[in-house]
């Protein structure tokens, strides 16, 4: 039931083991190209934005999305986090989600 | 969350001092509760714990209408957040589906209806990120958390927090207080390592740190083998319960994990254990 429901928390390096997954990932915008965007994530990231999604360069944005085989992700929600991210918090809960993932995300 | 205290015998130790420094009486209380389910009276199901919502999914109800237990201890009060999924409003109640990344779990909300129409806080929006302080509890087995207090997430660095939060007291709760002298342990369960045998003792066996698949009873073993005065003849599994307020099974128990590892070994019979040392 909630094995379906959850959304791993990752960076750009889990990607490869999230294929055709539902994810969360959070990272800055660093370029914006009509549909596209690309995120830093501990490592650039390609975004294929929806229509609601309103992204700002700059900005950190949590996305819930899809990975693709191509490693890229399509969006299906992205949150605006704004400026005052801490990145090495959030690294610390992704590598926190894989390491314990018994209260994190069903494989 | 703290209720690891050490055991009821504990002021009878050799390390006694340790413990009364730590307000040891209480937490011995609360830890009888937790670690052995007895029918004895527990205060500490009523702190409030941080959790992840797969981790309310996953509550384990012993028996209907008894309290949610979760890591093996009970739990009532919860402290979690999430990005809110849908909002359904009737007029006593707002239900919100809150997701968290982990999984969804309905949150719901009771109206005040004598509330000033002034002070009515205006309602989250879906997709935004709340934080909720609430109750888990059971209707026609469907689990929904009855919220105290929610409150809009303003700074994204309080939802990294109470992930963070929730990992650390479930290792708290799976593996036992940290052991590095950094890692300030919240329930001072610490303290009764911190003897004369010298505070390093229980990082460093030979050198090496304990190992961190060690369950919580096994670390208090080898603690109390530790800080015991060193002979030939160590200590025999009933004066380890005895001293521990522990089941004898469960000194066993430690005991196997310990000898496993390498870090005691047997003295005149199997039944006696001393610390390794080398």
């Amino acid at each position: 039931m909630a094995d379906t429901l959850s959304t791993p928390r990752i960076t750009s390096s889990y990607l490869d083991s999230f294929t055709s997954r539902t994810i969360r990932l959070i990272g800055k915008v660093t370029q914006l190209r009509g549909e596209q965007a690309t995120i830093d994530s501990d490592g650039n990231v390609t975004a294929h934005l929806n229509r609601d999604a309103h992204l700002t360069v700059g900005n950190a944005v949590e996305i819930v999305g899809k990975v693709n085989q191509d490693l890229s992700v399509k969006v299906l929600k992205a949150t605006d986090l704004g400026r005052d991210v801490d990145f090495a918090a959030i690294s610390a809960v992704v590598d926190a989600t894989h390491r314990y993932k018994e209260i994190f995300y069903a494989e | 969350m703290a209720n690891y205290g050490y055991g009821g015998g504990y002021s009878t130790t050799s390390y006694g001092e340790q413990g009364g420094a730590n307000g040891g009486g209480f937490m011995g209380g609360s830890q009888q509760g937790s670690q052995e389910g007895g029918g004895s009276k527990t205060y500490g199901k009523d702190t409030v714990r941080p959790v992840t919502i797969k981790q309310i999914l996953e509550a384990h109800q012993p028996h209907p209408d008894s309290d949610f237990k979760i890591d093996g201890s009970e739990v009532t009060q919860l402290s979690f957040v999430g990005q809110i999924h849908s909002i359904a409003s009737q007029t006593t109640n707002h239900t919100f589906q809150i997701d968290d990344g982990t999984g969804l779990v309905d949150v719901k909300q009771w109206i005040d209806s004598d509330q000033d129409p002034e002070h009515v806080r205006p309602l989250p929006k879906e997709g935004e990120y709340i934080h909720v302080w609430g109750r888990l509890k059971a209707f026609n087995n469907k689990r929904h958390v009855g919220a105290h207090v929610i409150r809009p997430i303003t700074d994204f660095n309080e939802v990294s927090m109470v992930l963070l939060e929730a990992t650390a007291v479930h290792l708290y709760f799976v593996r036992g207080p940290p052991e590095t002298p950094g890692m300030k342990s919240e329930g001072g369960g610490q303290g009764m390592f911190v003897d004369s045998n010298g505070g390093g003792a229980i990082q460093n066996v030979g050198g090496k740190p304990m190992p961190a698949t060690l369950s919580a009873t096994g670390r208090k073993v080898f603690g109390l083998l530790q800080s015991h005065p060193q002979n030939n003849e160590g200590l025999h599994v009933s004066m380890i319960a005895a001293q521990l307020g522990l089941q004898a099974n469960d000194v066993f128990k430690a005991g196997d994990e310990l000898l496993g590892e390498g870090m005691i070994y047997t003295t005149v019979d199997d039944e006696t254990w001393a610390v390794l040392e080398y």
